[in-house]
């Protein structure tokens, strides 16, 4: 990196061909011509905490607080990993870390009053849970009698995030079927739901931004590949469906630059590679959540401008949605004030500061073109070399991805043990704790967990159970029919007569020669036909 | 005098979370000062831990923290207890707020390390606590 840059460091740029004007060939300037000014970025803050009536709360609240644009809900461990709210282990985090949305009542209730329309709906979740939250979605827009072709948003995720700290418990072939058929039948279905396959927690586990956009591309390639050869679907009908979840850290122009690099490697993959024939494949939806890993524990109300440079960077890069992380992340899920914070900021930015009425204001500074290109030419090795060794599965099978993270993770930390790594406040600037600012902590109490599991557990009983047997033994009988036979009109059929994610998951796991539960702790309660 | 016999330390996560990259850090810096690892990784329950560390004849405990869900370490606690293993030495580690601190401290946690720790005094802790127990 030099101290100055200069037309020289951008000699070589091309334009019409490098660069084009926002809305055109390669998008590195953006998608939209009028930028933020065709569309605003969604302004929205991560939910999911206790129950469903509390992140229904949860939601209107925001709401007040100036969410606007869609909603993002995360589900906890139980629900992300399949088990029930009132299983043995589940039963001791249901509502801890997210929302318990163990079943179609759970998300009736987490969407009383809230429109299904008219804003993108995203619930983030693991991969094989894909198709039960597709499921879902469908049933309550039927029952609302809402036209499903005008609800958007994403409640499909990638089966990758198991090798990124987001492990669920489940086999990788679980995961990858049942993620294939819900993304499959959305696509099939033109149900303008997406699938996120993110960055974010690769890079959030500790992977840095070359690694990141590498490792982000292969996925979307391998994705992308099974889809049009083992799926049978047209590219152009695909390249809707990935949505990706770009982590932006403190290190203001290189994340800039980040996005953009991302933006002109994927028009170049869609057309180049994938042989696009429609303009819009060529873009990417790339929402933003900044840096939950950079949030201090140490002088909290540091956070806030970390938070503050992070969303500003990707507001100046053209992200189509921010969440923020909050300035206590290091200490528990957000209290109000620091999801007010984290909300206040975006809006500051969006209405105080003007950063947002120019396309791509960067666009031309011989510093981030530059740098847009380095990051861009230094990713295109490690994908490379990912995609000579067979791609993403392929790499994740040989380790290559693994030790690659886990090697980067201890580099970090020598860094900051070294202090080559400044982060102020915790190796730079010091104070007794005493001294430091209290912030407000948002508890979940084990009672709470004990609380929620009991409700389902009476719940679960008041149900038409027969019903619930037939469907899940058609859902049995299909699992069976062979790998190339969608699941998804049976799940929707077992999600519909108030089937859970264990009931339905466990089926499914039967059926492919696993126990019924991940744990082996419970049995199906009810009676399958082998 | 014989040899000192090498420390040994399990590092675990606890419950549902999935989050290991500080498991996997301090499971380094342990190894790198020396201390012999029993790395458990995710969804150790704490019955699962209590056995490891009957099986495994450990000198310590180190659990590392996502979740807010503290009664998982109080089981810990407990069942060590139970065993007759409550001299065992517990750490944790990870996002836990102050007040949890000194409340897991009165459950008989050992010592608590923030987030951003350094080596020096995650190693230290724990060398020195359980020296101090082996003297016992």
């Amino acid at each position: 990196m030099k101290a100055a840059y200069t037309p020289d460091d951008v000699a070589n740029l091309d334009y019409g061909k490098d660069l084009g004007d926002p809305g055109s060939y390669p998008y590195t300037r953006g998608y939209y011509p009028d930028g933020y000014h065709s569309r605003m970025w969604t302004q929205r803050m991560t939910s999911g905490l206790v129950s469903s009536r509390e992140t229904n709360k949860a939601l209107h609240q925001y709401r007040e607080m100036g969410q606007r644009g869609g909603l993002c809900v995360i589900c906890d461990r139980p629900s992300a990993m399949l088990i029930d709210s009132d299983h043995p282990v589940g039963r001791k985090e249901a509502g801890v870390l997210g929302w318990p949305g163990s079943s179609l009542l759970e998300f009736e209730e987490l969407m009383d009053k809230i429109p299904m329309t008219g804003q993108s709906l995203t619930l983030l979740g693991s991969s094989a849970g894909s198709a039960i939250r597709l499921a879902c979605v469908v049933v309550l827009a039927e029952k609302r009698g809402v036209d499903l072709q005008k609800v958007h948003g994403s409640v499909m995720e990638y089966p990758y995030a198991n090798f990124f700290g987001q492990d669920d418990n489940q086999p990788f072939d679980f995961n990858m079927k049942l993620f294939l058929d819900a993304t499959e039948y959305a696509i099939r279905h033109k149900i303008h739901m997406r699938a996120g396959i993110l960055s974010q927690h690769f890079q959030e586990s500790g992977g840095n931004n070359v690694q990141a956009l590498a490792v982000e591309m292969a996925m979307l390639k391998q994705i992308c590949s099974l889809l049009v050869n083992e799926r049978g679907l047209d590219f152009d009908d695909v390249a809707p469906l990935p949505y990706e979840l770009v982590s932006v850290g403190t290190r203001f122009f290189e994340e800039i630059a980040k996005i953009r690099a991302l933006r002109r490697m994927w028009a170049k993959l869609a057309k180049e590679t994938f042989g696009a024939k429609k303009e819009k494949s060529c873009h990417l939806l790339i929402a933003v959540h900044t840096s939950g890993r950079t949030m201090t524990y140490q002088q909290p109300l540091n956070n806030i401008v970390r938070t503050t440079i992070q969303s500003l960077a990707g507001v100046m890069a053209g992200c189509s949605a921010l969440d923020n992380a909050c300035l206590d992340n290091a200490y528990a899920e957000p209290s109000p004030l620091a999801a007010r914070m984290s909300l206040n900021t975006q809006h500051i930015i969006a209405d105080e500061s003007g950063v947002a009425d120019v396309a791509d204001p960067l666009g031309g500074s011989y510093y981030v073109e530059s740098l847009t290109n380095k990051l861009e030419e230094d990713a295109y090795e490690i994908w490379n070399h990912i995609e000579d060794m067979g791609g993403m599965n392929a790499a994740l099978e040989k380790g290559f991805i693994q030790d690659m993270l886990r090697e980067e993770i201890l580099k970090r930390q020598r860094e900051v043990e070294t202090g080559e790594r400044v982060i102020v406040g915790v190796n730079k600037l010091v104070i007794p704790q005493e001294e430091d600012f209290a912030i407000p902590i948002q508890e979940v109490t084990t009672g709470d967990s004990e609380g929620v599991a009991r409700q389902m557990e009476a719940w679960k009983k008041t149900r038409n159970l027969a019903l619930i047997e037939d469907k899940l033994n058609q859902l049995y009988s299909d699992c069976r029919k062979g790998d190339r036979y969608n699941l998804m009109p049976s799940i929707i059929e077992a999600v519909r007569a108030y089937a859970t994610v264990g009931e339905i998951a466990g089926v499914v796991r039967l059926a492919r020669g696993y126990s019924y539960d991940p744990f082996n702790m419970i049995a199906c309660p009810f009676t399958i036909q082998v | 005098m014989a040899a000192e016999k090498r420390i040994k330390v399990i590092i675990s996560m606890i419950g549902l979370d999935g989050h290991i990259t500080g498991g996997q850090v301090v499971a380094q810096i342990l190894r790198d000062a020396g201390i012999e690892v029993v790395y458990l990784g995710t969804y150790q329950t704490p019955g699962m831990i209590v056995e490891a560390a009957v099986q495994e004849d450990v000198d310590a405990i180190g659990v590392s923290l996502h979740a807010s869900n503290y009664s998982l370490i109080e089981e810990l606690l407990a069942l060590l207890k139970e065993r007759g293993m409550g001299d065992i030495p517990v750490f944790c580690g990870g996002t836990i707020p102050q007040h949890q601190i000194q409340q897991l401290k009165d459950k008989g946690v050992a010592e608590v390390f923030l987030p951003r720790s350094t080596a020096e005094s995650i190693v230290t802790g724990i060398v020195s606590t359980v020296k101090g127990t082996r003297a016992d």
